[in-house]
């Protein structure tokens, strides 16, 4: 009898041990919701699969489970799907975060990035001051600031070097006007466009025009919104003088992202800004297209009255980015997944794509094939890793040389929601100002009227609040 | 039932005189009788039950503070009173009312005209084509006929400029002037669904009773006599059903047209509620305070409809139930 029971006893133990193996066998399972990161996409399935072998390889047993949400409005999706309840550990947020934020939902970063082997230096400078602002967002990217591009040919039938200030800037636009480069009989170019709104040109002619950050001091010392100062009231100037010249697209109000593209492969418009060098080197492709021999050269930001440089990087928060929901079981692995995307053999996989496809390997030579132009980062591109190979444009390549050169942090904050109907009203009452200068609609001279708009629409209100948080 | 019994009930189903007690048995016989059409109706049920009906429970929320991790907080009427006191959403709702209100009294008569003078196309290759012609708009999304006013619209070099300067005027930035894009919300609009819409009151047109135009000949009416006193007492009860559906749908000035539309200047002058709501609900996540700004606008839909079915059934004897 005592044998018997042993024996079960002992089967009962080994089975439930056998069981207990098997259970902690099983990887962890790590659901990822991102954008353009798709169960339908082969390559998005092949790449996750590559990851969690590495991360086998290295001891982490992790299954990566793709949420799939459409691209297109993606972060309205991202958002319903939240609110149902379903929080995946990783997301992806372009835009919506600060409601999640809000509610608690979202992990502090920065705990866990200290912890991190190679993510924690592979952040750039204006990520560590995002983070350090609003912990829940984390974007390893370069920053993105447009940046304006010519066609080569162009500029060398203007007979003009690359413009290193304002004033060249409006001769090479003029040019463009006058040049006829496209060759259509009729001086039908403008010298610049961009889209939607004068976003593209503040970020060449804010610093030159003095406009060095969101909020600057006036005269009596305050705090102000930069939207609302002497210096603002004559880039505006310079913008409509543009326009009234012909070198600024008068339509630009109208013209969506395509738009833009067309009127610049068309020969409509001279310069255009592009907000990466992924961007720019889609512009380079595209135009390509109908040009063969085109080569876009990348223009330097202007020397004007008030200094030179790109426009102050907003480095409250990221805009967009990864979080880690508080909600998770798995938040080590989720860490472990981006820390091996940072390292080198992880930046290999995400930026280079696949060996024989995006490119091949000979010895210690690395070519990359025509097929790298299709492949995109799909987690971080991270600012000390190097690729053993160029194969982006010189004008893209130059890019980030002059992010790196010009990058100036801003002094913008994140504002409590209760502040909303008044950021809403004061930017409705700033673009639609800003037309009527530029348009000619409104003369300079009404600037007194627009600020006292501005001021009456909530940004007296805004100036008050933000001196409260910068005189601290 | 006997045989008897089952005839005359055959007979007053047919009549639509089912007793009220016997509603249940006439369901079922009519089902029995009628299932294939039922069966085609299934899917259109299915629709308005899954996304029509079972969304009304949800509206809920406006009285909520929706937690991610629930429970969620009831709040009662906040979320109205912060709407009710915001300026910004009086202005939404003023240019609502504007821009419906538009709508009804422009783009609502212009598919009965062009059924009107559809009918009276006799050569059958013509009528088809026109038919084609302006039905095809209507097949757009509302991002190509946007590119397309967008274009059609330029200051420099857009059709419409090209003509009146043609007459000698300035060109003018339509898409850039708060006075005129309201009509071009209008216009494009009518432009979209003025052919396509015409479809409904064709077929009222078709089904008027040929003898009653014979009747009208040989009375000696002319083309207009037989229009004004035939065709339109023919479709009134079309024209009457088809206004107060749309009295319903007075608040809901198409969000995807504004959108598409819409630029830096002229956003104050048509931003509409679903704009509002899709902007404070979709991408800031306030989505009880949009609830609430969409559970007020259907309120006052189903208000609206009830007014027009009243004014309807007193000045034609028709509405919708």
């Amino acid at each position: 009898m005592l044998a018997k029971t042993l024996l079960a006893t002992t089967a009962a133990l080994a089975l439930s041990l056998g069981l207990a193996a098997t259970a902690s066998a099983q990887p962890t399972t790590v659901r990822i919701v991102s954008k353009d990161l798709l169960t339908t996409n082969p390559e998005d399935v092949a790449h996750i699969e590559r990851i969690e072998q590495a991360l086998a390889e290295r001891g982490t047993e992790v299954d990566i489970e793709i949420v799939d949400l459409p691209s297109s409005g993606y972060a309205d999706a991202l958002g319903v799907m939240l609110l149902s309840g379903d929080i995946p550990d990783l997301i992806y947020f372009q835009g919506g975060d600060a409601k999640m934020v809000e509610q608690g939902i979202l992990e502090d970063w920065r705990p866990w990035i200290e912890q991190t082997e190679y993510l924690k230096d592979g952040l750039y400078a204006h990520n560590v001051a995002r983070l350090e602002n609003y912990p829940y967002l984390l974007y390893p990217y370069p920053v993105r600031i447009p940046q304006p591009v010519i066609r080569r040919e162009w500029l060398e039938q203007s007979g003009l070097e690359a413009p290193q200030s304002v004033d060249e800037y409006v001769a090479l636009f003029t040019a463009i006007r006058d040049g006829d480069f496209d060759g259509n009989g009729q001086d039908d170019t403008y010298g610049i466009t961009s889209a939607d709104n004068t976003n593209e040109l503040d970020a060449i002619f804010n610093q030159a025009f003095g406009v060095t950050s969101t909020w600057m001091k006036n005269e009596a010392g305050e705090w102000v919104h930069s939207r609302v100062t002497p210096q603002e009231r004559d880039k505006l100037a310079f913008y409509a003088s543009l326009r009234e010249e012909g070198l600024y697209d008068p339509e630009y109000i109208t013209t969506k992202w395509d738009i833009k593209e067309d009127k610049f492969y068309t020969g409509r418009a001279g310069v255009i800004l592009g907000s990466s060098m992924e961007v720019i080197d889609i512009y380079g492709g595209k135009l390509r297209q109908v040009e063969p021999e085109a080569e876009l050269v990348l223009l330097a930001p202007p020397e004007g009255p008030g200094g030179r440089g790109l426009a102050a990087v907003d480095v409250s928060k990221e805009s967009r980015g990864f979080a880690m929901s508080v909600l998770s079981e798995n938040k080590e692995a989720v860490v472990a997944i981006l820390d091996f995307l940072a390292s080198p053999e992880g930046q290999m996989m995400d930026r280079m794509g696949f060996e024989g496809e995006h490119y091949t390997r000979s010895g210690d030579t690395i070519e990359v094939t025509d097929k790298i132009s299709t492949w995109y980062a799909r987690f971080m591109a991270t600012a000390n890793w190097e690729a053993p190979v160029v194969w982006q444009s010189e004008a893209a390549v130059a890019s980030l040389d002059q992010l790196a050169e010009y990058y100036t942090p801003d002094n913008a904050f994140v504002f409590p929601a209760e502040y909303a109907a008044d950021l809403d009203a004061t930017e409705n009452v700033y673009r639609s100002w800003v037309y009527k200068f530029i348009s000619g609609e409104a003369g300079m001279d009404q600037w007194d009227r627009y600020v006292s708009e501005w001021e009456a629409a909530g940004g007296a209100r805004l100036n008050e609040y933000a001196r409260g948080v910068l005189d601290e | 039932m006997v045989a008897g019994d089952e005839q005359r009930f055959d007979a007053a189903l047919d009549d639509g005189n089912v007793p009220i007690d016997s509603r249940w048995d006439a369901f079922v016989r009519g089902l029995r009788r009628w299932w294939p059409y039922y069966v085609m109706m299934a899917p259109g049920i299915f629709f308005f039950v899954v996304f029509h009906y079972l969304p009304i429970w949800e509206a809920k929320i406006a009285f909520e503070q929706v937690r991610i991790i629930p429970p969620n907080i009831w709040v009662g009427w906040k979320h109205f009173e912060t709407l009710f006191t915001s300026p910004v959403f009086w202005q939404v709702m003023a240019n609502t009312l504007i821009i419906s209100g538009m709508k009804i009294a422009f783009v609502f008569p212009v598919p009965i005209l062009v059924a009107l003078l559809l009918n009276e196309i006799r050569s059958g290759p013509l009528r088809k084509f026109i038919q084609s012609a302006i039905y095809l708009p209507h097949f757009l999304s509302w991002v190509v006929i946007a590119g397309i006013f967008i274009a059609a619209l330029s200051p420099s070099g857009g059709v419409v400029n090209q003509i009146t300067g043609f007459f000698g005027l300035a060109p003018r930035s339509y898409m850039t002037d708060t006075g005129a894009i309201r009509w071009v919300l209008v216009y494009s609009e009518m432009w979209r669904s003025g052919g396509w819409d015409s479809l409904l009151y064709l077929a009222a047109i078709i089904a008027i009773d040929q003898q009653l135009y014979d009747a009208a000949e040989m009375d000696g009416a002319n083309r207009w006599q037989k229009i004004w006193y035939v065709t339109i007492p023919g479709i009134v009860p079309t024209i009457a059903t088809l206004f107060i559906l749309n009295a319903g749908m007075f608040l809901s000035a198409d969000l995807n047209q504004v959108i598409n539309l819409s630029n830096d200047v002229v956003r104050s002058t048509i931003d509409i509620v679903d704009t509002y709501v899709y902007r404070i609900g979709l991408q800031t996540g306030e989505y009880s305070l949009a609830t609430a700004a969409g559970l007020f606008k259907a309120v006052l839909g189903m208000l609206l409809i009830v007014v027009a079915h009243n004014v309807s059934k007193r000045l034609t004897g028709k509405g919708v139930w």
